[in-house]
């Protein structure tokens, strides 16, 4: 039996749509249809002048836009050779780090509420509204916040910041006890996570997995340990590492991110340099003709940007490397021999946000 | 693949076991929000209730927020601050802003000189993205993203403001609760 | 034969215009029947009600706030709205079956308040014999309309969701009929009223005697009413809404007030079976001893309404904070663990209460005090059976984990890992930091 999880459905996250061949309720085929979110943004990108771009790339992940927005300004710094200055680094950590969090929340929320715990959304976004909070009194907007500029930023922390991002590490670590309370142990989600999902290291690594997905199955790479970026270098952290490559390890490491990216919150206000936060950028940003590809470890995977200028001051070609897009084809290798109530699980755990996949 | 290999279980895990502590303790936590909600005042670090109530409660907007635009005007000569650069319409990505100037005759020193004025200032806030890439470009401080966010309207046209709207902002209708 | 003490000058109204056979056989069971709907009418809306405020409360949310104070006329708004909404047939659907289905599913929820004990004396519609096989068989009824709705709809998935339904329904009413046998061993009656009464007169909640009959009971009742953790069905399965996807309006309504209704009747009958029904310690000492009966008779309802609000709150607390079970450990959950469960519930019991009626010598040891009510049992008696009761608990616990020992779900737990934290090397920085000297 052939079954059309169509583009409007509550737990495919998006337009996404699985054609199911089904034998009875076990799952023997899996093909994933997308482009209903299409917006030609790599197109748009050939037509804007570079600082008019950034604010397109808030919506490839819409709900991670800060570290979309990272990607697009450090590719261009780094083609240019620009030097950010170091408390500019240093803030981008702290904002890009709760982005992660705020990321990892809205997945934690979705994923328990198609598992069916559907107190843990509730209690996920009023977490992340705190965060939004931050962004908004940061950056102006709360979801597509156009964060940073191409040299650093456009405005120093506003007054407060940092008491208001210390007052969110001081509480946070007890709401996610209260999560992994509800969650963890509970025998009933172990149920439906464990052994669910699985794809081993050198599969994954085959497909090109990123982010936790990857992390999940063993594989240590971590972009911002491997190549780090903005203020990453001078952070202290440890990166989780699952084992079986299950779903249950995912949520693991996924929770364990979120300490660990709370734990560089804290140290980067502990040791937030003062200064300027913008470098001197020339009046029209023309980059030398040439190619450029820079990545850095978003909430979802490794999130790339490769950039052809042709030394004008509209970029020739732009080439977004998206994680979920990635992340999405392992789907089928993963999903085939369990049942359908478990595909739901699968395509939560993958956390994939369609604005990247169908940029 | 295989799944790590099973410790056997002691006594006490398989008495929690048996008596589901696991659901009990989850049962706990919400439980604990249940009797927050009603004693507790804190709903961000507390058990208490997050809601804002919001048409009831104006909610508190950021100074730096990107809400709906606005031509200011000079405190004391209530003229405008805007000098018809265009270099907001240049800066928008999305192409939203038209900035249509004038000539007038003045008198400057005695001499008659001609100088560009600001004629109609079209904005589509329709096509508006909300960057602000206007708001850093304008160099009088003239066009400002303000904190107003609602911004319907009930046909496409009325998304499109002219000067006369932007000088001087929109009417929120307030809720009678 | 019953007696029942009716307001005296109401009473005589009537009998000034029918004849007493009729008043008292007609009238005013007439009246206890148009009370019953118009509580259980009114308690089922407001279930409604408070499983939004209960579950916002719990969600750190606030619930409807908007129509009324503290938006308690939200049932009324919600029933207007789906009264005026668009009442349309599918295409190729069966007519007269999607008529009828939503009223079957009403009327087996509601059939079972006849013979719920409220109260004492006149809070109880009737009192039949075999009340008990009356509740099982009537809300089993509830089943077809279940399958008719689903037939009727004539879509594929609709159909699907509901065998699916319907079987699960099927497979833990199984339990829940075996379930109930230990606290009948008790009673030695199937009238519910009769089973309150041998709590009552005896002193004690059945509960004490078999906690795990109730434990089985109440999780049989939750995955029959189709509630979560059991609601897989109704969820997201086939991304339909089960059955009653092709409802809308009022059809819809009466489905979503029979879930309801069969909620209340799980709760009612496991409040009358194992929570000693309207009996609370001391009621009767200060009211009906003194004389005070109609204030006994509403004292014990409150009692009663009471209880059941404590296990629907139960429900509430389940649905909102644990994820659900995937189709097949949930019929793995029925036959394979409750199943056993009750069986062994009822051979343990019938055991304990032989070594009871063993144990009793009226030289010596004295167990059994009267049998006229219920197994009267004396205090000796009541510590043996409580014994009893806990040792069931061990014995079944350890049953169950040898039936299931080869079960996957059941090693699950000691299969949570540990994750690593690992410190992974680092490379070099992708953009050489500017020095603090030259940043100034």
């Amino acid at each position: 039996m052939t079954l059309n999880m169509g583009p409007q459905h509550p737990s495919t996250h998006g337009v996404l749509r699985v054609v199911l061949k089904l034998d009875g309720e076990t799952v023997i085929d899996l093909d994933c249809d997308v482009g209903y979110l299409h917006r030609g943004m790599e197109k748009i990108a050939e037509n804007r002048m570079y600082t008019m771009i950034a604010p397109y790339w808030d919506r490839l992940d819409y709900i991670a836009a800060v570290s979309n927005g990272l990607v697009w300004v450090e590719t261009v710094e780094q083609m240019m050779g620009l030097e950010v200055p170091r408390r500019a680094h240093y803030i981008r950590t702290i904002l890009t780090e709760l982005n992660r969090i705020a990321s990892h929340l809205l997945w934690l929320g979705t994923h328990a509420m198609d598992i069916g715990a559907i107190t843990v959304l509730l209690w996920a976004f009023r977490e992340r509204e705190e965060i939004l909070k931050i962004f908004e009194r940061q950056f102006g907007s709360r979801l597509t916040c156009h964060a940073w500029r191409v040299g650093g930023m456009p405005n120093d922390a506003y007054d407060g910041f940092v008491e208001d991002c210390k007052r969110f590490t001081d509480y946070f670590p007890k709401r996610l006890d209260e999560y992994e309370t509800v969650l963890s142990e509970n025998r009933i989600w172990l149920s439906r996570t464990v052994g669910i999902g699985v794809i081993s290291g050198e599969d994954a690594v085959a497909i090109g997995l990123s982010g936790p997905a990857l992390r999940g199955s063993g594989v240590a790479w971590d972009i911002r340990k491997a190549r780090p970026y903005a203020a990453y270098a001078e952070m202290d952290f440890d990166v989780p590492l699952g084992e079986n490559g299950d779903t249950y390890d995912r949520y693991l490491v996924r929770m364990e991110e979120m300490r660990q990216s709370r734990r560089i919150v804290k140290q980067a206000l502990e040791n937030l340099p003062d200064g300027p936060v913008n470098a001197k950028v020339p009046k029209l940003i023309k980059p030398p003709a040439g190619d450029y590809y820079h990545s850095i470890e978003a909430p979802k995977g490794e999130l790339g940007c490769y950039l052809v200028s042709d030394g004008t001051q509209q970029p020739w070609r732009v080439r977004v490397r998206p994680p979920s897009f990635i992340n999405l084809q392992a789907l089928r290798q993963m999903s085939i021999g369990h049942l359908v109530a478990d595909v739901v699980a699968i395509i939560g755990t993958l956390d994939i946000v369609l604005g990247e996949i169908d940029r | 693949m295989p799944l790590v290999p099973v410790p056997k279980p002691t006594f006490s895990q398989k008495l929690k076991r048996f008596f589901m502590v696991d659901l009990l303790k989850g049962m706990a936590v919400t439980l604990g929000f249940n009797v927050g909600a009603l004693t507790d005042k804190d709903g961000v670090a507390g058990k208490g209730i997050y809601t804002e109530q919001y048409p009831k409660v104006r909610p508190d907007v950021a100074p730096r927020f990107h809400g709906a635009p606005r031509l200011n005007m000079d405190p004391e000569t209530h003229e405008t601050l805007c000098i018809a650069c265009n270099l907001c319409a240049l800066a928008c990505p999305e192409d939203c802003i038209d900035v249509i100037p004038m000539d007038v005759e003045v008198v400057v020193a005695g001499k008659a000189r001609r100088k560009k004025v600001l004629d109609e200032f079209i904005f589509d806030t329709s096509r508006c993205m909300f960057c602000a890439l206007c708001q850093e470009a304008c160099p009088t401080y003239c066009l400002e993203l303000t904190q107003d966010f609602e911004l319907a309207t009930y046909s496409r046209a009325g998304f499109v403001w002219n000067r006369e709207m932007l000088e001087q902002g929109r009417e929120t209708v307030k809720y009678e609760s | 034969m019953f007696a029942f003490a009716a307001p005296t000058f109401i009473d005589s109204l009537l009998l000034k215009f029918f004849s007493e056979q009729t008043v008292n056989y007609v009238i005013w069971p007439f009246i206890q029947i148009g009370l019953v709907v118009v509580i259980t009418t009114g308690w089922v809306a407001y279930a409604t009600y408070l499983e939004r405020k209960i579950s916002a409360f719990m969600q750190a949310r606030l619930g409807p706030m908007r129509v009324g104070p503290w938006g308690l006329l939200q049932p009324i708004a919600d029933g207007l709205k789906l009264l005026t909404k668009e009442d349309f047939i599918p295409e190729n659907a069966d007519r007269w079956i999607f008529f009828v289905a939503p009223y079957i599913a009403v009327v087996a929820a509601f059939i079972v308040m006849a013979v719920v004990p409220f109260g004492p004396d006149w809070a109880v519609i009737t009192d039949v014999n075999i009340g008990v096989l009356f509740v099982l068989a009537v809300s089993s009824v509830g089943v077809l309309a279940l399958i008719l709705a689903g037939w009727s709809s004539n879509s594929k998935y609709a159909l699907l969701g509901a065998l699916r339904s319907s079987a699960q329904m099927v497979s833990y009413e199984v339990s829940m009929g075996l379930a109930i046998i230990g606290a009948l061993m008790f009673a030695r009656t199937l009238s519910l009223s009769g089973i309150v009464s041998a709590q009552a007169s005896n002193s004690i909640w059945f509960v004490f005697y078999q906690p795990i009959g109730l434990v089985i009971f109440l999780i049989s009742g939750i995955a029959e009413n189709n509630r979560a953790p059991f609601d897989l069905p109704e969820a997201e399965s086939e991304l339909v809404a089960g059955f009653h996807t092709e409802y809308s309006g009022f059809r819809w309504s009466l489905f979503f007030m029979a879930e309801y209704a069969a909620m209340v009747v799980v709760t009612a009958v496991a409040t009358t079976l194992y929570l000693g029904g309207w009996y609370f310690p001391l009621v009767y000492r200060f009211t009906e001893a003194k004389g005070f009966h109609h204030a006994y008779v509403v004292i014990s309802l409150i009692v009663f309404l009471a209880k059941a609000g404590l296990l629907l709150y139960l429900y509430f607390w389940l649905r909102w904070t644990l994820p659900r079970f995937r189709y097949d450990q949930l019929m793995d959950l029925g036959w394979k663990w409750l199943l056993p469960a009750a069986l062994i519930n009822i051979v343990v019991t019938a055991i304990g209460i032989t070594v009871i009626q063993g144990l009793h010598n009226p030289a010596g040891l004295r167990t059994i005090k009267s049998l006229s009510a219920g197994l009267g049992l004396t205090l000796t008696g009541t510590v043996i059976a409580i014994a009893i009761g806990v040792a069931n608990l061990f014995i079944t616990g350890g049953l169950l984990s040898l039936i299931n020992w080869r079960a996957r779900d059941f090693n699950l737990k000691k299969q949570r890992r540990q994750i690593r934290l690992v410190d992974l090397p680092k490379g070099k920085p992708a953009v050489v930091p500017v020095s603090p000297e030259s940043a100034t």
